[in-house]
């Protein structure tokens, strides 16, 4: 019989069981990793250092978790968390900021030959739209979950989920990618 | 230009079949060598029955001024006849192993590992 996420957690918790939270990572890895790469715009490695990064943090952190709320929608909060750290840290070093992740990407300018496919659309939309649809309509998550995840009101990820929802719409339709 | 589908679950059933399945390939093999070490609990339980044990076996030396009656059990075992000293000796190797195949046998294998 396998084992669920709270019964490792309470190995890690009881134990110390390091093997209990690599079963944990294995099993949250790709949509941990699915989400930072989206957040990234399908920077693989960054998202995979993030990736990292995350579950590290997690661990370290272990126990101020005192499910409330599911494990994995635990982790995406991390993983957020990890990313605008990360994005406020570029903009120290390298001039990044989030206003550039936030930016909407211009679909007719984008790779028109390219991969004009959902990703593509979805990549293009701004970050707060972006993470709202990845966390709502991909991985199943419900507006109040993603509001805790993002950190902002229930109104606001139900607004950008509609507005997201819209402008992929749009731009499928533009692209002829519709069907 | 094609038309957009009104169905929201289109576009949410579209949105979960292009989120691929990410191969592990090796991340979380990554992350564990990453993991800071922690002293388990476990680690911890057995220090402290350890400790528990010394410090009791010490007070009672004590208590029972300083042992007398491990000197006097010594005593009356040197007066013992040297079969039944044998049979003793015999009978605590019996009882080693027993336990020791018992531990073995009933230990339960980590389903994760």
């Amino acid at each position: 019989m396998e084992l669920t996420d709270a019964d490792l957690l309470a190995r890690v918790l009881v134990d110390g069981d390091q093997h209990a939270f690599g079963e944990l990572v294995r099993r949250h890895q790709s949509p941990v990793r699915g989400l930072l790469r989206q957040l990234t715009r399908t920077d693989v490695e960054l998202a995979d250092d993030l990736a990292q990064e995350t579950f590290i943090r997690a661990y370290k952190n272990v126990r101020s978790f005192r499910g409330e709320a599911k494990f994995s929608t635990w982790l995406y909060r991390i993983a957020y968390n990890v990313f605008r750290d990360q994005a406020r840290k570029r903009k120290e070093l390298v001039g990044i900021d989030e206003s550039q992740w936030q930016a909407e990407a211009d679909p007719k300018t984008a790779d028109p030959g390219l991969r004009q496919d959902l990703m593509s659309a979805l990549n293009s939309l701004p970050l707060t739209e972006r993470s709202a649809i990845v966390l709502c309509c991909q991985n199943g998550l419900s507006h109040d979950e993603a509001a805790r995840v993002l950190e902002i009101p229930l109104g606001t990820v139900k607004t950008n989920v509609l507005r997201g929802r819209e402008k992929l719409k749009k731009i499928l339709a533009a692209w002829g990618a519709v069907g | 230009m094609n038309e957009v589908p009104q169905t929201q679950d289109w576009l949410d059933a579209r949105l979960r079949e292009e989120a691929p399945y990410i191969d592990d390939a090796g991340f979380t093999g990554r992350v564990m060598k990453q993991l800071p070490r922690r002293r388990s609990l476990r680690t911890q339980r057995a220090i402290i029955i350890l400790t528990a044990t010394i410090l009791s076996v010490v007070i009672a030396y004590f208590a029972s001024g300083e042992g007398w009656f491990v000197r006097e059990a010594l005593v009356r075992a040197a007066t013992l006849p040297p079969l039944v000293v044998f049979a003793f000796v015999l009978g605590c190797g019996l009882l080693l192993i027993v336990g020791g195949l018992w531990a073995a046998l009933t230990r339960i294998r980590d389903p994760i590992a």
